[in-house]
This record gives C-alpha cells, structure tokens and sequence, in this order.
C-alpha cells in the first residue's frame, strides 16, 4: 500500500493517477474525497454511536439531541459490566451483567475447539477432494454449496428432542456439535479452493523420494498451506462466534449473542450497560479480522466466487 | 480452478480410496447433523406432532400445507419477507458495488479505508441488529440527533414502533452489514482487472461512463452474480437482525417468515406446522441455492 506515501503534489507534475494510471482533474479529486467522506461517515455513524454511548452516563444519554461529542467520558458502564454490577436483577437474584465474561468466555470455548476439529476434519476432506478425486466426490461439493441455504429453523428441532434424550442441552457440546452444520462445509469450500491453487509437483517429487500420502500430507501440504490454513481458522471463529439461532433455541444464553439479547428483555439493563458490553463483544472478531485482513479477503473471495 | 489438474481417470483406484477416505470423517459427519434432522422437519410437516415433541402424531399428509398457504397471516409474512428481501438485495449490491469502486481508487488513506470496509461485515448480525436498534430508538437514538442537527426533522421520531417506518430501519440495518460483504467481494474482483484495458480505451477515446459500462461492469459480471444470489440467500435466511431489532414488530410490521417459524415452533408450540413452513423456506432458499450453483457454473465456463 505505498499510495499512503504519495504526498500531494504541484498540479502539472503530481495529478494522483486513478486505478488506471489516467490523470485525474482538481474536481475529480474533490469528489473523490467528498465520496470517502461519505464513505466514511457511512460505515463510523453508528459505530461512533455505540463507542460513546458506552462511555457516558444514563444522564448524558438523556440529552436530546444525543451528544456526539461528549463533554466527559467514563469508564464506569465498562466497570459495571465486568464486576457485574449493573443494578438488574435476574430472576434470581444474581445480577444478570455478571453473566457476561462467563458468556465470553464460552464463546471463546466454543469456537475454538470448532477451529481446531474443524481444520483437521476439513482439512483431510478438503486435501482429499482436490488431489485424490473420487466417484461421488464431484457430488459431495455440490451438496455442500447446497447446504449452506437450509434453514437453520428448519433442522433445530430435532437437535433440540436428541440434545435433550442425551441430556447435553444448555452445554457447550450442544453448539460445538450443530455448529458443524455450517462451519465445516464452509471450511472444506475454502481449503479445497487453496489446495486446488497449490502447485502439485513438490507432492510429485516427494512421492518419487518415498514419502507416503499422508507423510506428503503432513510434512509438504501442512506447512505450505499455512496461510490457508489460517484463514479458514479465522473465518470459523469468525462464524462461531457470531451465531445466534442454534444458542438461543438449545442453551439458556451460554454464549454472547443470545445472552446480550436477553440482556435487551431486562427492564433494568441500561442502553449504556448494553452498550459497553456490546463493544467488548464485538472486539475479538473485528480485531481478530484486521490483523488477518488479507489471508482472510483472499479466502473469502476464493470461496464465495468458486 | 475446481476441476484438478489429474483428472478422475488417471488416478489409480488406491488413490480414489484413499481420497474417499480422508473425506469419509467430513461426510459423514454432516449427513448426521444434516440429513437426518432435515428429514426429520419433513416428517414433523407431515404430522399432527404434540407440543410436547415427544412423538410424531397422528398422519396428517399434506394437511399442515393447506394449513400453511391458506393463511393470510402466511401471505401477509411472506409478503413483509418479499419487500425485505428486494430492498436488502437491491442496496447491499448497489451500495457494495459504490463502495468497491471507490476503494479501487488511488487516495490517501485508502489502507484504512479498506479496513474499515471489513468492520460492519466482521460484526455479528445479533450485534448490528442491537446496535442499529438504539441508534434508531425514539428518545436516546443517535439517527434522530443527525436528522435534527441536518434539520431533515423537527423532532424525534420513533422509528421502530411505527409501523411504516420499522421495516426500512431493518432493512437499512441488514444492508449495512451485507454491503459491506460485497464491497469486498466486488472490490477483489476490481483488483484484478488488467490497468491496460481501461488505458486503451481511453486512448481509443472512451469517456469514464462508457469504461465503466463496456469494460468494468462485464469484468465484474460474475462476481455480481455471485454477490446477488448470496445476497439472496442472505434475505431469504435472516433472522438475527429483525429478532434483535423488532421481534417482528410492531404488530406483525417486520415479521418476515423465519420470525413466523420461530414464533410457531417456539412461541405456540406448533411444532407440525412450524415444521411445514421451515420446509417452504427450505425450499425457497434452495431454489436461491440451485440457481447459484448454476449460475456459478456458468459463469465459470465463461472465459472472464
């Protein structure tokens, strides 16, 4: 990205060049600014809303027109949130914002045993489908494009009747267990998009050395598909995390998204209270993203479009 | 590149063994947590099932179908989803497309720019539903402070209570998050559109709308349609946003048909006929799934 470095320049030598190295006018440029702007402002509105609402009083929310700008912040929403604080009462009589770092916690849980189980399932499936093509196996890629457009809706409902004969409703092991309805299909698209893009004569040449299947699997694929690899990891965190449906319908508000729903049916629970707890929430997917803004963009584009 | 450079016939049948079983484990797996439950949904439409779910029922064919379509409160959500869907489609593409090409152009900031692109689409659904619901909330709303200060309004308005207002709000909701997933989509597939190709055509004397119309959009072609169709299945699927937002509210403004399952599975309990609308979904979505398949392929014997 060495555009940033471009200083802007004397007109005549330093017009910025567009996307196609054509020379752009003085008006081009200030509408092309005035369009990020909007851009920008489009995307930060409400994220810039939901930031300050978790940084100011009860009090100050009540100010109509809604301070943008805020006179003061305070930490004191994040506070209440994290010791559980929150004046709201549950049905019992434990205060319902102290539910909030368990809940991060097993989504943390949650998604990562589905990162991992994920990566060895689909990674054998995903390697198996791209070099060793079999009867049927044309087939299964097409059923698992195919499965990602079932309604959730319409399949909880034995899930719920078997979770309950098993007796692992409100567990983690419930959700680890539907998740894999629409993460590992969405793992095996991306991994089998990368390994189809991997070059195959380092495999050829490690077969004529000697080496087994799974020892070219292991010792040759493995590390060379790393950045794959890692972009699916995130990609089912990514998904994991933010599911919403399955936890409502078979835990009582085990992980973030349905417990921060609940949160919004607590008379008591404050617009601030939520608020913090919804930044804090929404932190490891983003902050997980940016940092693996390319590996993951380039997995996601490879998947979708193939 | 989705077909292997060895082709089915030149691997020995060790190899396709062995390939059958690394997959195995994977398809296995999920014919488990895929298929028997979504035959089971198939069952339970088919039957009278007792609240309590404990047994299939009395057979009652494709009674709960009648049922189902002859209902005006049936026609009424599929109607609300319809209008959902045209208005998320439309926008999320239209906005994503805009987006992508603007962060296709070269300007300063344009590295955060683009990682701010990724946000609204790095966020859960539930989190945008939430956070778009009191940023459109009649007395602490951030979205009425902005229409005051830009004198759009003389007061606050209550969005999400008003019945003519609740759906836009969900759908403005739902698109800001799935723009953005196009952008990125779209703005990948800008990125790798050959600079010469525009050069020449401005040389040839091209202006920028004829670019864009003869050399862009037609590079962009099978991206769009991919966009499109997910876009789709996207709208047909959502619940998350609306749940969040309005549980399908006020009155029965935003209830698109995931919510009417939801509510008649779990609120009323009626567990055959929830059943026989998951299996309408189901197969509207399909449908939406078949045409991307076969759009996908098409576009992918295209040479670009």
């Amino acid at each position: 990205m060495s555009e940033i470095t471009l200083s802007r320049a004397p007109r005549r030598r330093g017009k910025a060049a567009t996307a196609a190295g054509l020379q752009r006018s003085t008006t081009a440029t200030i509408v092309l600014y005035l369009c990020v702007l909007v851009f920008a402002i489009w995307i930060l509105l409400p994220v810039w809303y939901l930031v300050v609402s978790s940084l100011i009083t009860p009090t100050q929310l009540g100010v109509k027109p809604f301070p943008m700008v805020p006179s003061s912040i305070t930490f004191d929403n994040y506070l209440s949130v994290l010791t559980g604080a929150t004046g709201s009462k549950g049905f019992g009589s434990t205060d319902v914002g102290a539910r909030l770092l368990p809940a991060i916690g097993q989504s943390f849980f949650v998604s990562s045993v589905l990162v991992v189980l994920n990566l060895v399932i689909a990674g054998f499936a995903a390697y198996g489908l791209s070099r060793y093509p079999f009867r049927g196996s044309r087939l299964f890629e097409l059923s698992i494009i195919v499965s990602r457009v079932v309604p959730a809706i319409a399949i909880i409902g034995p899930f719920f009747v078997a979770f309950r004969v098993v007796g692992i409703l409100n567990t983690p092991w419930a959700l680890i267990i539907s998740y894999n309805v629409f993460t590992l299909p969405l793992a095996i698209m991306i991994l089998k998009n990368y390994f189809d893009q991997l070059p195959r004569e380092i495999e050829e040449a490690a077969k004529i050395d000697g080496a087994s299947r799974l020892q070219t699997l292991w010792i040759i694929i493995v590390p060379i598909a790393r950045p794959g690899l890692v972009a699916a990891g995130v990609l089912i965190f990514l998904e994991a995390w933010s599911e919403f449906f399955y936890s409502l319908v078979l835990t009582n508000q085990l992980t973030v998204p349905p417990l921060l729903a609940g949160f919004q049916s607590v008379q008591q629970f404050n617009w601030n209270a939520l608020a913090a707890a919804t930044v804090m929430s929404m932190i490891p997917p983003v902050v997980l993203v940016i940092i693996f803004q390319r590996h993951v963009v380039g997995a996601l584009t490879a998947g979708a479009v193939k | 590149m989705s077909t292997p450079m060895n082709s089915n016939g030149s691997l020995s049948r060790d190899d396709r063994r062995f390939g059958f079983r690394l997959t195995a484990p994977a398809a296995s797996l999920l014919a488990v947590l895929l298929l028997v439950p979504t035959t089971l949904t198939i069952l339970y439409s088919l039957h009278d099932v007792p609240a309590n779910g404990r047994s299939l029922g009395p057979f009652v064919g494709l009674e709960n179908y009648t049922i189902v379509l002859g209902s005006s409160v049936f026609w009424r959500s599929a109607k609300v989803t319809v209008l959902f869907s045209i208005g998320f489609v439309l926008f999320s593409t239209l906005i994503g497309l805009a987006m992508a090409l603007l962060l296709n152009q070269r300007f300063i900031g344009r590295g955060l720019a683009r990682a701010l692109l990724i946000i609204p689409w790095a966020t859960p659904w539930l989190m945008i539903g939430i956070l778009w619901k009191w940023f459109a909330d009649g007395s602490v709303g951030g979205l009425n402070a902005v229409l005051l200060m830009l004198g759009a309004t003389s007061d606050y308005h209550d969005f999400l209570s008003d019945p003519n207002s609740a759906l836009a709000i969900t759908i403005v909701a739902a698109v800001w998050r799935q723009a953005s997933f196009a952008g990125i989509l779209l703005l990948a597939g800008l990125q790798t559109l050959p600079d010469d190709l525009n050069e020449a055509a401005s040389l040839d004397g091209a202006n920028l709308w004829q670019r864009f119309r003869n050399i862009t959009l037609p590079w962009l072609r099978p991206a769009l349609v991919t966009v499109t169709v997910l876009n789709i299945i996207y709208a047909f699927l959502q619940f998350d946003v609306i749940f969040a937002m309005t549980q399908g509210g006020p009155g029965d403004a935003t209830q698109v048909l995931s919510i009417l399952i939801y509510r008649q599975l779990f609120g009323v309990t009626q567990i055959g006929l929830g059943s026989a609308l998951a299996v309408i979904l189901g197969f509207v979505a399909l449908a939406g799934g078949l045409i991307t398949v076969k759009l996908l392929y098409r576009a992918e014997r295209q040479p670009a």
